[in-house]
């Protein structure tokens, strides 16, 4: 466990406001309530977090508030998280999560909405500008309650703003795409005709992929699942990832395997990005971190090689979004000054700043601005509308379907010549079976009686 | 002490209860309780918590009592036994193959021959190396992409690069070749101990009778070792059943579960789909089979028989 | 040439040479005991004949045919080790058949041999038994059996009796002789204990410091020992060994140390006389002192202080001192005598032993 105090900028900057408020008694600092408060923030010990100590630095100097970081190993995150917010008054005042944990939060009771807060006028900032927040991030982060509990919807409510959110794009090596006499694929079709083009042309492959037993190759299919226009389950829980868009992501899959760096089927995150950071690939389809890390000499020997474009197209664009927000526990002590400093985070200078701090914006304005400065931002700016949040079902099942199910057929598809559909289908009913067991059919099964 | 004295005064009186047929028990007391707390208290914890369907991150308190549900879904569950099977596979070929290796290296560097103490020390290395390293070294070295052992097999015999983690079989073979590499030291280190032990007149005496190198190993010296060989043998059976943490960073149990042996696919239902009853209810079974084994071994072969023997 | 001959044999351990110069000549069905003291290089030479070591230099002949560096199993031998070395894997059955087993032994001859040793070492009701559940002496015998079922040309001992009580053991020494006298093979055997040699052997051979002292028949080594080693060893108790010098007095030879004064045996004289030194050791038996002087007179008087008499039945044990020196004696005095007390006692001068003091050869 990592816990930072900041507190040496603290007398300082109540020097510095001071003057401010004497100089202007009429615009009252809106911080000025909260100075001398200690709020704790249990965040993951992630790069974009550790870079973002820095703009905690700089709020707690503008603002008098002090904060004290709770950096934790993200594994052991979510158990800690549960453990304070059960309490009756727990330690942490502002929380960040995984989106996935978004729904076990709120259904048990353990978060604030953040409505209570909007509604405080003395609180917000007017020039916030929450309708600048990228719409996938917000949704998929800070939105629970509405279709499915877990995406948008009239029925959900906000109880937190991503920071530290991401989303899918490509990335392809330019001189690699230019031997081959390929243009950067747009849609499937082109990308699977482009496959064992490249792989013939530059002997190098053609694209990488997480492959690895388990949630691995399960988030490598899911990445196509969505853009072909398939999904886990349909409206009534029923799993129709069997279907044509389902087992053609699977056929994806294979063809990928078969055309891409050698070693796919045993790739974790790590690798597939390794594969293609070391010139072992020509193409890149997940994260958007890929830009950041290709410009990193410590791990990457392709920079300045590597072009960006929109995750390709199937029957519609769909790119996966993840990653963390933020919001404040509803057993916290100092919500007000929880909000003031999510606000000021997430606030347009606050995303900018993260930026200039080498963290991930989520923001279209900080986007826009650094569009010049990074290659990857416009894709991801005209990206981001088509993120899908539903791009897997953020239920308890999950773990066991991800991994136990999907995650075991797919790897017989990416390893084997099998016809594909049986296995999708076989795969569907261990799915449908889980949903069975934990009821999720109460609702059709009332209604056919 | 009362006791005795009070008998010894009055003899018709009925003997009583000695007590002191308790003091050995008293002596073994701590011995029992150490071991209750830190073996039977899991095993019973596992054993109840499996009727329980429990979710990891939910209190206890709301986990569902499912009576022998868990057990039910386990003996109907294709992947358990599939798990089952890869774990008897590995151990059949993982044993066998050490024991021969073990055991034939510790008769060549058994006799003082020069070099033999630096190749005693190189070879027991492995056994030092914590299982995460050793999981770690050769998942490196088996990589598809930039692993020695492609590298070499391509730079001499021009052999294609393999997905030795990622192909169903490479990746069995993959684990029972790491198995070896790190336990063959174990085996070695056993019987070579048994060996020197062995008195030099016996095996002097089957010189004169006449036995030569091949007889005098396998009519001499292994029946002699026989105890000691059985003994390897069980905690090698012991340790297939415990492996985990190999098997786990080099492939994760995959592709598919080829590599998943049943210690694995307790720890990936348990904490990968969190399913903490179920998993609970397939340790059960493993503890099971490890304790029919044990046992099978032992009525074989006790190797606490032969303590008297010259 | 038959028999077992050991010809200028050499061993040496690395720098160590622990045989220096052997030759040894064991006749064809003779019982040869060797004898020394631990270290001496009686194992080794005895390892050296079975092919257990190699010699550094020299030839090893059995049988008539060379052997020096031919394996164990090809020179026709058996072993008895000291710690029995039976198979523990095997039964009594078992081990006494092992060597025929691996010799291609058709089963019917090998049960039937197996079945006449069993008899003959009364193992008959034990055939099925582990050595775990034998006593020391039954696996004694197993071992025994184990050599005599081979029916080799040359039977070697290394020790077989010394893990045994005193009991056993002097049964198992008759047993010994008169296995010898059944199969009338060659038997090399090595103790340390001067007793089972001079009880068994047909030929003692006393080592000491890897050279051969005396090849002799008991009698032989015990009446004539070639040197002052040897007399120490042989006997039990052992020979008085006293400094003494040669004198002339009226024209007969005489022996004079502290504290006694002794006539120089006839046959002994023409040698005495021409010794180089007149400093010299003599040596006197325990058993050859007398309380009272014989019919004839011929005993010579010894003075001696008794500090202990100790009463061992028919004879008494002093230990005592002939001026500053200390003597054993045993003197049969019958078993109703009173413990005796110093005084004059008399010695068997025929029966002393002269050595040069220098050399410790016998004169």
């Amino acid at each position: 466990m990592q816990r930072v105090f900041m507190m040496a900028a603290g007398p300082i900057a109540a020097l510095a406001l001071g003057a401010a408020v004497a100089s202007s008694p009429a615009a009252a600092n809106p911080y000025e309530k909260y100075e001398g408060t200690t709020i704790v923030v249990s965040w993951p010990a992630l790069s974009h977090f550790q870079k973002a100590e820095t703009l905690v630095e700089e709020f707690t100097e503008e603002t008098g508030i002090e904060v004290e970081i709770d950096a934790l190993q993200y594994l052991k995150l979510r158990d800690r998280q549960i453990l304070e917010m059960s309490k009756r008054e727990g330690e942490y005042d502002v929380v960040s999560w995984v989106v996935m944990w978004k729904g076990e939060y709120v259904s048990k009771g353990l978060l604030t909405p953040l409505s209570q807060m909007f509604t405080n006028g003395a609180l917000v900032d007017p020039a916030y500008d929450i309708d600048d927040i990228a719409d996938a991030y917000l949704q998929n982060g800070g939105i629970v309650g509405g279709k499915k509990g877990y995406m948008p919807g009239k029925s959900g409510g906000l109880y937190g703003i991503p920071f530290g959110a991401e989303t899918s794009i490509m990335a392809y090596r330019k001189d690699l795409l230019e031997q081959a006499g390929i243009e950067p694929p747009k849609t499937y079709d082109e990308l699977r005709a482009a496959l064992p083009v490249i792989k013939e042309k530059t002997g190098v492959g053609a694209l990488t992929s997480r492959g690895k037993t388990g949630h691995q190759v399960t988030a490598g299919w899911l990445l196509h699942l969505a853009p072909l226009g398939g999904k886990i389950f349909d409206d009534n829980w029923n799993p129709v990832f069997n279907n044509a868009a389902g087992v053609e992501a699977a056929q994806i899959m294979r063809e990928i395997t078969q055309t891409g760096p050698t070693g796919i089927p045993s790739y974790g995150f790590s690798e597939a990005s390794a594969a293609f950071l070391q010139g072992d690939a020509a193409m890149y389809i997940d994260t958007l971190k890929i830009a950041a890390m290709s410009r990193d000499p410590k791990l990457s020997k392709v920079d300045g090689k590597v072009g960006f474009a929109l995750h390709p197209v199937g029957s519609r664009c769909g790119s996966e979004t993840g990653g963390f927000a933020v919001g404040i526990p509803a057993n916290s002590q100092n919500k007000e000054a929880a909000f003031l400093f999510i606000q000021y985070i997430t606030s347009k200078a606050g995303d900018k700043r993260m930026v200039e701090l080498g963290g991930d914006p989520i923001r279209i304005s900080t986007i826009e601005h650094f569009a010049e400065q990074f290659p990857e931002y416009p894709v991801v700016a005209e990206q981001l509308p088509c993120a899908d949040p539903d791009w897997r079902p953020l239920i308890p099942e999950w773990n066991e379907l991800n991994i136990d199910v999907l995650g075991q057929a797919l790897t017989e598809v990416i390893t084997t010549d099998k016809p594909i559909q049986p296995i999708m289908d076989a795969a569907a009913e261990k799915a449908r079976a889980i949903m069975e067991r934990e009821g999720y059919y109460a609702w059709s099964d009332y209604r056919r009686q | 002490m009362a006791e005795s004295s009070a008998s010894r005064v009055n003899v018709i009186e009925q003997p009583r209860f000695d007590t002191r047929v308790l003091t050995p028990y008293f002596f073994i007391l701590p011995a029992v309780l150490v071991m209750m707390a830190g073996l039977l208290y899991p095993v019973i914890d596992a054993f109840y918590l499996s009727f329980f369907d429990w979710k990891i991150g939910t209190p206890f308190s709301k986990a569902e009592h499912v009576g022998l549900d868990n057990y039910a879904r386990m003996l109907g569950d294709p992947d358990v036994w599939e798990s089952l099977w890869v774990t008897f596979r590995f151990g059949f070929w993982t044993i066998s193959i050490e024991m021969i290796l073990g055991v034939a290296l510790a008769l060549m560097l058994e006799k003082p021959i020069r070099g033999a103490s630096v190749f005693r020390t190189i070879f027991i290395l492995p056994l030092m190396v914590s299982p995460v390293v050793v999981g770690l070294i050769w998942r490196y070295l088996f990589d598809a992409r930039v692993g020695w052992v492609n590298y070499y097999l391509g730079q001499w015999f021009g052999i294609e690069p393999q997905v030795w983690l990622g192909d169903a079989d490479l990746a069995f073979f993959a684990i029972v070749f790491t198995d070896i590499w790190q336990w063959t030291p174990f085996i070695f280190i056993i019987v070579i101990a048994g060996l020197q032990a062995l008195p030099s007149e016996v095996l002097e005496a089957s010189r004169i009778d006449g036995a030569n190198w091949w007889q005098q190993i396998f009519l001499v010296k292994l029946p002699m070792i026989r105890s000691i060989l059985v003994i390897a043998l069980l905690m090698r059976l012991i340790d297939v059943f415990r492996a985990l943490e190999v098997m786990y960073i080099m492939t994760g149990g995959g592709p598919g579960r080829a590599t998943e042996l049943l210690s694995l696919h307790i720890y990936n239902r348990a904490f990968d789909a969190q399913l903490l009853g179920y998993a609970s209810a397939i340790s059960v079974l493993l503890i099971v089979i490890v304790f029919l084994l044990s046992l099978g071994i032992l009525l074989l072969s006790n190797p606490m028989k032969d303590k008297s023997d010259v | 040439m038959t028999g077992v001959v050991l010809r200028e044999v050499v061993k040496a351990f690395g720098p160590v040479i622990v045989i220096p110069k052997l030759d040894l000549t064991i006749d064809e069905g003779e019982f040869v005991v060797i004898v020394g003291p631990s270290g001496c290089g009686k194992s080794t030479t005895l390892r050296m004949i079975a092919g257990l070591e190699m010699v550094s230099a020299g030839s090893i002949h059995i049988a008539g045919r060379e052997v020096t560096h031919a394996a164990p199993k090809a020179r026709d031998i058996a072993m008895v080790f000291q710690s029995y070395a039976l198979y523990p894997h095997m039964n009594v059955a078992g081990n006494m058949s092992f060597a025929l087993r691996l010799a291609g032994t058709p089963k019917a001859e090998i049960e039937e041999r197996v079945r006449r040793a069993a008899d003959m070492l009364e193992l008959t009701p034990y055939l099925d038994r582990k050595p775990k559940d034998l006593s020391g002496g039954q696996r004694q015998r197993v071992a025994m059996g184990r050599s005599i079922v081979r029916d080799a040309y040359c039977f070697l001992f290394d020790e077989p009796l010394s893990n045994l009580d005193a009991k056993l053991r002097a049964t198992m020494r008759t047993e010994l002789a008169l296995l010898h006298k059944r199969l009338e093979r060659t038997m090399v055997y090595v103790t340390h204990d001067q007793i089972e040699a001079m009880t068994m052997a047909d030929r003692i051979v006393i080592m000491e410091g890897g050279i051969i002292q005396q090849v002799g028949s008991p009698r032989e080594v015990y009446t004539a020992p070639s040197n002052l080693f040897v007399a120490g060893f042989i006997g039990s108790p052992s020979m008085n060994l006293l400094a003494g010098e040669l004198t002339e007095q009226n024209g007969a030879l005489r022996v004079r140390g502290t504290g006694f004064d002794l006539p120089v045996p006839e046959r002994m004289r023409s040698r005495a006389s021409a010794a180089a030194s007149r400093d010299v050791v003599v040596g006197l038996r325990p058993e050859h002192f007398a309380a009272r002087n014989g019919g004839d007179g011929e005993l010579a008087p010894i003075r001696l202080e008794v500090d202990v008499a100790e009463y061992i039945g028919s004879s008494q044990f002093l230990a005592a001192q002939v001026g500053e020196q200390h003597v054993t004696a045993s003197v049969d005095v019958g078993p109703d005598a009173a413990p005796l007390t110093s005084g004059e006692y008399f010695f068997d001068s025929d029966r002393l032993y002269l050595f040069d003091r220098d050399s410790g050869q016998a004169l």
